[in-house]
């Protein structure tokens, strides 16, 4: 008896470790197996994660749907990918583990943790069932400066979950360095280093949670003291803040006729006249350069340019034969420029619209793609700053939208006539490619709508334009900071997402925080930018920051625009340029149709608007346009031309030193320096016949408008 | 640019965009890379001087041309009859007459199998031996070679005729100078010309010699006041110069001074072009360029197959009847002046066409397997490498992926596939992908 109680006593004991023991090293399929799969690949595209899978075996991209995966490994096929009696000989053991043949070959090393796992999972039969949701990844540490090229920096995962608990998954968090040359992580040991100098991203991810870690080693080793640098307003505070972290020392200010052409250019596309530089230069008044921003924002030549900004991001353009719309809607739009009308209003505007699109410019916007899915991409990148289309085929690997985000905002849209006449339609569906179901209409990011929802645009363009939307101001602001600084704080400007931060965070959300204040006017963000002394830097840069193309040491070198170079040579040259039937003395940046026949912009470059601008290109570049340079028309057949800038000069018998000196003006808006006075005097001085200082002339005009200078912003 | 030619309107920028994915780089890494990590083994003494890639937009169909298979059920077969060619034991398809007739001078691959089966994807993949990645868009082979090899003559290094492929840029990472030189125009026409090469009226040599000397001095004044890149002169001008400056260097386009029975060999119908552009890819080679891309766009047969044949019943200008005698021709030619062991024909496409014909008489996409014919420059002509099964749908045995091809390629033209070019910011990226396997058994 005694011996029984005792027995019954050990056996108590026993069930009672073992219970514990079960706890603890019960494998959780959702929670333990899928990051296994991930970290070892096994659902990455380029295998099972496939969108037909790979070997007859399909798994969720990066385990974006662990029951969908559960599915595959349990019940499909038999259930012959687990063998619960002999756990050992499961296919999903085998294969990874070399013992069968396997595509992928070897994945997990024999009795490594993987297995291990694995086999355990089976051995307690293969469940589903998991006590808590992962809620949150704490990656550590999240910016890291080092002092020295390869100072090793341990990276750190550890998920919380929904029952409070919280544990280290370094072990199963994939780090990626954005770029493998400048950051090197260890697999195994996410032991990390800097390998070249600079900012950089490291990106972990950890079931669908995806965290960047910002790493960076200064530029140089220099302390560079900025307590004496001016500073007009928050960007300069931030700007000082990172050039101080890395140690950059930034360009002095510019001189007053680079500040004019540099401005000229920004807000208005056009280079400033021969007289305003002048007078600019005449002017001792000590806030003129203030006077100067107001004055040109508040220009017509302000509402053509920007007008054109807008054109492009708004892709207007004539659909098919079908111009009249284009011009009603470009119409639009340019009043909306001239009357600073909030951008918050223009997009809600824009949302709303309905009607026929030859009189009612807005509703353009639903002529601008073709389809509902379209319009949702086009929606995203315009509005959003963000790239939703990847999400169409599956959930967003890098981001966190999901192919839920997509189609409902695709069904949104789906309820709308498009044609020449947009209208609602109730009934409009879009088919959802994972349910084969008509899609729920769904704010992206928030929360489904109710299914009979009529008002999916008006509940769209709340969340949109709500001051508490992360994207809406800060998309816009970004891409009046790109054109006024020449990139992007977000780069490329229509892909925010958590894994592509901001170069300067902080001023990001000032930017957009200011712009909400200011009722999202965009003449009020352009000016604050255009007085901060970051703006106002010189282009040249030292040997200390030459390197630098992000931070704003100094500022960028920018080719001109297709549209601007091209009237800057008109202007420049004194002779109009021609397109297609537009009336004389049409400029490149009024055009509406992209397309309109122009040798100028043949050579110079152009966006045909049907896909995006951002990536179009610049004005600078490739042999067949030096060689057009060279030998063709744009500039050849105007230089000397009947009522040119020079012909008019040479009527109204100017020396050959003056025509230099008018030259410097009119095209690079400044009088020359000495030396190049010297210069082009010692070069004339040896011509000795009138007709060889005219030819000579027209060679440094077309030298003019090919060099440098004259051909970027700077 | 041959956007309306395929059947997609997926543009470059989506490519870069699409390619996210890839930028995780998560995964089994390379699944080919483990299969083929026996690295290099022997290379030989490379003979390439220039390489001739003669593209074939829009993804050839295997089947029709170098791998087809007669005794394949018909939907599989197709409507094209089959002919030996002067190998023993090869046959291919019964357009590619006058290609049989040289085929002891070719190599044909019919192991060729990648995963990417959209245009622009499989274009960047075929032209660079680098799957596309949204971090960095890689060098095409001409741009390589460009950059590579010191420029001896004023031509381009890096032509493409007429144009080239727009889903890449050509010089990915590379300076914009190896960007591929399009002579734009249309070949077959009797007025062909490069345009602007000939001077404006009124000007002459030293007059543009006096403008690129002020354009220099613009810039000088710039340089001087600023230490970074940007300020500096665009080369191309200075290219665009010495080429406008050489009579003999633009003498190379004159299709002209070709005798006619040279240019109708090449054949001066059809494909796009392509007789004339391989006739001036000879001449240009001939002069010393490096790499010249023929493109011929129109091999996007998502229906009715047979119109690779003919269009109609008298039809001589087909895609498949064009290609021949142009390759037939080139072969022949370049042979015949001794040309061919220093010069690589290349001939590809982006993937090829689904094994069952469609519902519209055509095929689809389908990079699982198809074939590349190469020729010259080092190849030992007679042979095929690899092989697909019986219904041409995978690789049966020898897969050589993209990245083999690549690393192949830069061999034959006395490149180390290991060597390592720099981007413009410092970064180290090798010629060809670490892992690629030379095709060893192609070299004579």
């Amino acid at each position: 008896m005694k011996t029984l109680l005792k027995i019954l006593a050990l056996v108590a004991v026993l069930a009672s470790n073992s219970l514990v023991a079960d706890e603890s090293s019960r494998v959780d399929f959702k929670n333990d197996l899928v990051p296994l799969f991930t970290k070892s690949g096994c659902n990455a595209g380029a295998c099972h994660g496939a969108a037909i899978g790979r070997g007859g075996f399909k798994l969720s991209l990066y385990g974006g749907n662990p029951e969908a995966d559960f599915e595959a490994i349990v019940r499909m096929v038999n259930g012959r990918r687990v063998n619960l009696s002999k756990p050992d000989d499961s296919l999903i053991v085998l294969k990874p583990g070399g013992y069968l043949k396997h595509g992928g070959r070897m994945v997990f090393d024999t009795d490594s943790e993987s297995e291990r796992l694995l086999i355990d999972w089976i051995s307690q039969g293969a469940g589903n069932e998991s006590r808590r949701n992962l809620t949150s990844v704490e990656i550590t540490p999240k910016k890291h400066v080092a002092k020295s090229l390869g100072e090793p920096v341990a990276l750190r995962a550890v998920a919380h979950y929904s029952d409070g608990a919280s544990r280290d998954v370094t072990r199963w968090t994939i780090f990626k360095a954005e770029d493998s040359s400048a950051v090197e992580v260890d697999s195994e040991s996410a032991m990390s280093k800097v390998l070249r100098r600079g900012r950089h991203i490291v990106v972990a991810r950890y079931l669908n949670k995806v965290v960047p870690i910002e790493m960076v080693v200064p530029l140089t080793d220099s302390k560079v003291n900025l307590a004496a640098e001016s500073r007009n307003n928050f960007i300069d505070e931030e700007v000082l803040k990172s050039l101080a972290l890395l140690g950059l020392p930034p360009a002095p200010n510019v001189d007053d006729t680079t500040f004019l052409r540099r401005i000229s250019l920004d807000l208005t596309g056009r280079l400033p006249s021969a007289s305003r530089v002048v007078r600019f230069l005449a002017d001792k008044t000590p806030n003129k350069r203030t006077v100067l921003t107001d004055e040109l924002l508040s220009s017509d030549e302000f509402t053509e340019y920007w007008t054109l900004q807008l054109a492009k991001l708004l892709r207007i353009r004539p659909q098919g034969k079908d111009g009249t719309a284009a011009h009603v809607y470009h119409t639009w739009l340019s009043d909306q420029v001239r009357d600073d009308v909030s951008y918050k209003q223009l997009a809600r505007t824009m949302i709303m619209a309905n009607g026929d699109t030859h009189k009612n410019g807005p509703a353009n916007f639903y002529r601008t793609v073709t389809n509902p899915r379209e319009q949702a991409e086009f929606m995203s990148e315009l509005f959003m700053g963000s790239r939703l289309r990847c999400a169409n085929c599956h959930n967003h690997p890098l981001d966190r939208w999901t192919q839920d985000d997509y189609h409902g905002l695709a069904a949104i849209f789906a309820k709308i006539e498009r044609g020449r006449i947009v209208s609602e339609k109730p009934s409009g569906q879009t088919i959802h490619p994972r349910t084969l179901e008509p899609a729920i209409q769904r704010i992206p990011g928030e929360q489904f709508l109710a299914e009979d929802a009529t008002d999916g645009r008006k509940q769209l363009a709340d969340w949109l334009t709500d001051s508490s939307n992360p994207y809406f101001a800060k998309a816009i602001v970004n891409r009046l900071w790109k054109r006024m600084m020449g990139r992007g704080l977000v780069e490329p400007v229509d892909d925010f997402r958590d894994t592509n931060p901001a170069t300067h965070p902080a001023l990001l959300d000032q930017l957009a925080e200011d712009f909400e204040a200011n009722d999202y006017s965009l003449r009020h963000t352009l000016r604050l930018i255009a007085s901060s002394t970051t703006y106002a830097r010189s282009a040249n840069a030292t040997e200390q920051n030459k390197d630098d193309d992000r931070f704003y040491s100094h500022a960028a070198r920018r080719p001109l625009e297709p549209e601007v170079l091209a009237d800057a040579i008109s202007d420049a040259l004194g002779v109009a340029g021609k397109y297609g039937n537009e009336p004389e003395g049409t400029r490149a940046v009024m055009l509406v149709n992209p397309t309109t026949p122009s040798l100028a912009l043949d050579i110079l470059g152009r966006c045909g608007r049907a896909e995006s601008c951002e990536s179009s290109v610049g004005a600078i570049g490739g042999l067949p346009q030096k060689l057009h340079l060279f030998n063709g028309a744009l500039l050849n057949a105007r230089i000397a031309a009947e009522g040119s800038r020079l012909n008019q000069l040479h009527s109204s018998s100017k020396q050959p030193m003056e025509i230099v000196n008018a030259f410097y003006l009119a095209a690079l808006n400044r009088h020359p320096s000495e030396q190049e006075q010297e210069h082009w005097k010692g070069k004339l001085a040896i011509l000795k016949s009138t007709d060889d200082q005219r030819a000579f002339l027209e060679d440094f005009v077309w030298g003019l408008m090919t060099c440098n200078e004259f051909v970027t912003n700077h | 640019m041959n956007k309306i030619q395929r059947c997609d309107g997926v543009t470059r920028r989506d490519l870069l965009r699409v390619g996210g994915l890839a930028a995780l780089g998560l995964g089994l890494g390379d699944f080919f890379r483990l299969q083929n990590a026996t690295a290099a083994g022997s290379s030989p003494q490379p003979k390439a001087k220039s390489c001739i890639l003669i593209w074939l937009d829009g993804g050839p169909s295997h089947l029709e041309t170098f791998d087809p298979k007669p005794e394949a059920p018909r939907e599989v077969r197709g409507p094209l009859e089959t002919i030996w060619t002067n190998v023993d034991g090869i046959r291919i398809s019964e357009c590619l007459e006058q290609t049989a007739k040289v085929m002891d001078k070719m190599a044909i691959i019919r192991s060729m199998t990648s995963p990417l089966g959209e245009h622009n994807f499989g274009t960047h993949y075929l032209l660079t031996g680098y799957k596309p990645s949204p971090a960095l868009e890689y060098p095409t082979f001409g741009a390589t070679l460009a950059h590579m090899r010191e420029q001896s003559g004023v031509l381009p290094p890096h032509i493409a005729v007429p144009k080239f492929d727009g889903s890449v840029s050509g010089n990915g990472y590379l300076p914009g100078t190896t960007q591929p030189f399009s002579v734009g125009g249309n070949p077959e026409r009797r007025d062909f010309k490069v345009r602007d090469l000939d001077f404006y009226k009124g000007l002459d040599l030293t007059r543009l010699d006096r403008r690129r000397q002020i354009v220099n001095a613009f810039d000088d004044f710039s340089r001087a006041k600023d230490a970074s890149r940007s300020s500096q002169s665009d080369p191309n001008l200075e290219r665009a110069y010495n080429l406008i400056a050489s009579p003999s260097a633009k003498g190379a386009f004159k299709l002209s001074e070709e005798p006619n029975s040279v240019r109708d060999r090449y054949g001066r119908n059809g494909g796009s072009g392509i007789g004339q552009s391989c006739l001036l890819a000879r001449r240009l080679v001939e002069r010393g360029v490096p790499f010249v891309t023929v493109n011929s766009a129109g091999w996007d047969t998502h229906q009715n197959i047979i119109q690779l044949k003919q269009r109609y019943e008298t039809d001589k200008n087909a895609h498949l009847p064009s290609l021949d005698r142009a390759l037939g021709a080139l072969i022949g030619d370049l042979s015949d002046r001794g040309m061919l062991d220093e010069t690589l024909v290349v001939v590809m496409g982006e993937f090829g066409r689904t094994p069952r014909i469609n519902s519209a008489g055509g095929r689809d996409h389908w990079p699982n397997v198809f074939s590349v014919a190469l020729a010259g420059g080092g190849v030992r002509g007679g042979q095929v490498i690899g092989g697909s099964d019986a219904l041409g749908e995978y690789p049966k045995e020898n897969p050589v992926t993209p990245s083999d091809l690549a690393a192949t390629i830069y061999t034959l033209l006395g490149i180390d596939p290991a060597h390592e070019l720099h981007t413009s910011d410092g970064r180290p990226v090798r010629v060809a992908p670490d892992g690629a396997r030379v095709i060893s058994e192609l070299f004579a």
